[in-house]
């Protein structure tokens, strides 16, 4: 790590992360692309906490299916964290995918491969004591071999480190877990399994499962479809801060209707069953990385080996 | 309802990788970075300082022959022997006698065991890739306590920290990207605290009906203490973290440990093959006694932790005045000209200027 900030050529702008902007840049030296992202240093406190932490994460995680920090410079008023490149995130690939005004989901074989990356990923970071806390088809990006790697880790946490409540508002709504859109604080590796199972959804039928606009909404869109929660589907639920008695009881829809709505091929009882295991309201039933990695959906992967 | 739906999952596949904490730690970067063998640490320091004293009298040198016309005979003399800089063990002790300010400058702001710690770690590491006579060690205290608050998510603001530590704020940022750059930006600590509250647990697991609760507490109280305070040594550089806890434990009640150690890993093989009983289903049994977690090197445990032992029960003792001559030593060598300069208000009467040292105004 002792590369200078004149090793790297600027190019296109590719977007704003948490708390930087993201531009894509060339090494001079090697040939190859690089993510620049680069942090504003703010006078007033030094480094922002929320680059500390990203950097201290990503060095510890090693692993095929999370974006590599390569880098860290250090400039006047900058600091730029120099990751492995991608060529887009998943969010990109399926607006580029979707003709017209038509949505569709992506071919199946491809879901599962993106989908078994995504877990092998999540599962190298749960097994190392850190939760992602923000994922989503923006963060997840992929390269033209197909791979998919887990990015922006501005919001991860290590376990045991309290979260307080105000970083909860930063997470985007349309992935994050029942259980913390009610006020759970003791939430863990479940709220990524949740956002795993809406990212699985979205990528079969192209649209997001529960685009809500704010809280209430995010809740209600969960229950039309995954049922109203009660003590005996979900024994702590009524003790939550931001638990609503007097919601409608609402019966949990036929999830594979709804995806194959969506799809042409043939949405299997496998891949529903896998959805279903991830999207349980109650956070302890819910498939944990591993669990999921070893699901039946998966198992031609395992024959092939 | 959460039972029925409880999911099938596949058998493990043969040769899935099955990872260990012990594994993980291994790959942590507190292991790959900075985790060493006694030899090279001390090759180490010994590498950092030799840089630091070949630069010092390089630029000794330097002032000697650019002021050689102002410099009397007896000016060289007394620089010869002030500005002399620091050796390795000297450098060390300065260290050491700066990471108890550390320590006691971050448990008086009353911050957690956690970031205290991650404080004092960082401290000790920055000090393996540089010298106290690069950068004094008294600059970068409130930076380094600073960024153990930022990168433990323990929320403190500039502002605050600076009026609580009267330290300004230029002070607390002015090195904290250098630091970054020698911590090689490795920042998450492996602390033993965690592996504290596992065997904490554990032992009252295993020596089930043998052990009082409320000693436990008792000892879990006292072993923390003990843990925060053997950071100031070098076992962090030496040892894992449940190495680390199981010496701390045995310093407190060593009977106690080694009753523990003894029923948990002294007779491995009759654990898995007990443990084979109740899961006939394994075949591949081979592969699982490979695997399991608890198979250890009984022997190599016992010395390792009494090797722990030894290096947390002699933490380094600085007194004051060998703290002040080494910051004599290196003030003067950062600043040859003082050493002229009091020499000459000491030459017209001959009356010692001691009180109006520079040395003496530092503030250690």
């Amino acid at each position: 790590m002792s590369s200078s900030s004149s090793q790297f050529k600027q190019l296109e702008k590719l977007g704003n992360g948490t708390y930087a902007t993201v531009y894509k840049g060339l090494n001079k030296t090697t040939g190859i692309f690089v993510a620049l992202k680069e942090v504003k240093l703010d006078s007033e406190e030094g480094t922002p906490s929320t680059a500390i932490r990203e950097i201290s994460l990503m060095k510890e995680l090693k692993h095929e299916n999370i974006v590599r920090l390569y880098d860290v410079i250090h400039t006047e008023n900058k600091l730029t964290l120099v990751f492995e490149y991608m060529d887009k995130d998943l969010k990109n690939y399926m607006d580029s995918r979707t003709s017209g005004n038509s949505t569709r989901g992506l071919e199946l074989s491809l879901v599962k491969y993106f989908q078994w990356q995504l877990f092998e990923g999540v599962t190298f970071c749960h097994e190392n004591k850190i939760l992602h806390r923000d994922l989503k088809p923006q963060n997840l990006l992929i390269n033209n071999k197909g791979q998919l790697k887990l990015g922006d880790f501005g919001l991860a946490r290590a376990f045991g480190i309290p979260v307080n409540t105000f970083s909860t508002e930063v997470v985007t709504l349309w992935y994050r877990a029942p259980d913390v859109l009610m006020g759970s604080r003791s939430y863990s590796t479940s709220i990524d399994m949740w956002s795993c199972g809406c990212i699985l959804a979205e990528m079969i039928t192209g649209k997001p499962l529960f685009p809500g606009t704010n809280d209430e909404e995010q809740l209600k869109l969960i229950f039309d479809i995954m049922g109203t929660p009660d003590e005996q589907l979900w024994p702590a639920v009524t003790s939550l801060p931001k638990y609503n008695r007097n919601l409608p009881k609402k019966e949990p829809k036929d999830l594979k209707k709804l995806l194959q709505a969506h799809t042409k091929e043939i949405v299997d009882d496998q891949v529903i069953d896998l959805v279903t295991g991830l999207l349980q309201l109650n956070p302890d039933a819910r498939l944990t990385a591993k669990q999921a990695l070893h699901h039946p959906w998966f198992g031609e992967y395992y024959q092939q080996q | 309802m959460s039972v029925k739906q409880k999911k099938k999952v596949l058998e493990k596949p043969e040769g899935y990788k099955v990872i260990s904490d012990d594994d993980l730690f291994r790959s942590s970067s507190q292991y790959r970075l900075w985790s060493f063998t006694k030899e090279q640490l001390d090759t180490k320091r010994v590498d950092t300082n030799a840089h630091a004293v070949a630069a010092i009298e390089e630029k000794l040198t330097m002032f000697k022959k650019d002021y050689a016309s102002d410099i009397s005979e007896e000016d060289a003399k007394m620089i010869n022997e002030k500005a002399i800089p620091l050796t390795a063990e000297e450098e060390l002790k300065l260290v050491d006698f700066y990471a108890k300010k550390v320590q006691g400058i971050a448990q008086h702001l009353n911050l957690p065991t956690e970031v205290v710690s991650s404080a004092l770690i960082f401290f000790k590491r920055f000090y393996l890739e540089n010298s106290v006579m690069e950068i004094d060690p008294k600059t970068i205290v409130h930076t380094i306590i600073f960024l153990a608050c930022k990168s433990e998510n323990y929320f403190i603001s500039v502002d605050s920290f600076s009026k609580k530590t009267k330290a300004s704020r230029d002070t607390i940022l002015k090195y904290e990207f250098r630091i970054l750059e020698s911590l090689k930006f490795s920042l998450l600590c492996h602390h033993p605290f965690k592996p504290l509250h596992g065997f904490f647990l554990d032992i009252q697991n295993v020596l089930h009906g043998k052990v009082d609760v409320k000693y436990m507490g008792e000892i879990y109280t006292k072993t923390k203490k003990r843990i925060s305070d053997a950071l100031l040594t070098d076992v962090a550089f030496l040892f894992t973290p449940p190495q680390i806890t199981l010496a701390a434990l045995s310093l407190e009640d060593e009977q106690l440990t080694e009753k523990y150690l003894e029923t948990k890993f002294s007779n491995t093989d009759t654990i898995i093959e007990a443990s084979k009983d109740t899961n006939e289903k394994d075949k591949d049994s081979e592969v699982i006694k490979e695997d399991r977690p608890d198979k250890i090197n009984y022997i190599l445990l016992l010395s390792l932790i009494d090797q722990c032992k030894e290096v947390m029960s002699n933490p380094s003792q600085v007194s004051m005045e060998e703290a002040k001559s080494s910051a004599a030593k290196l003030y003067f060598c950062n600043h040859p000209m003082n050493i002229i300069q009091r020499n000459k208000k000491t030459q017209p009467d001959g009356t010692d200027s001691k009180e109006e040292s520079p040395v003496k105004k530092q503030k250690i």
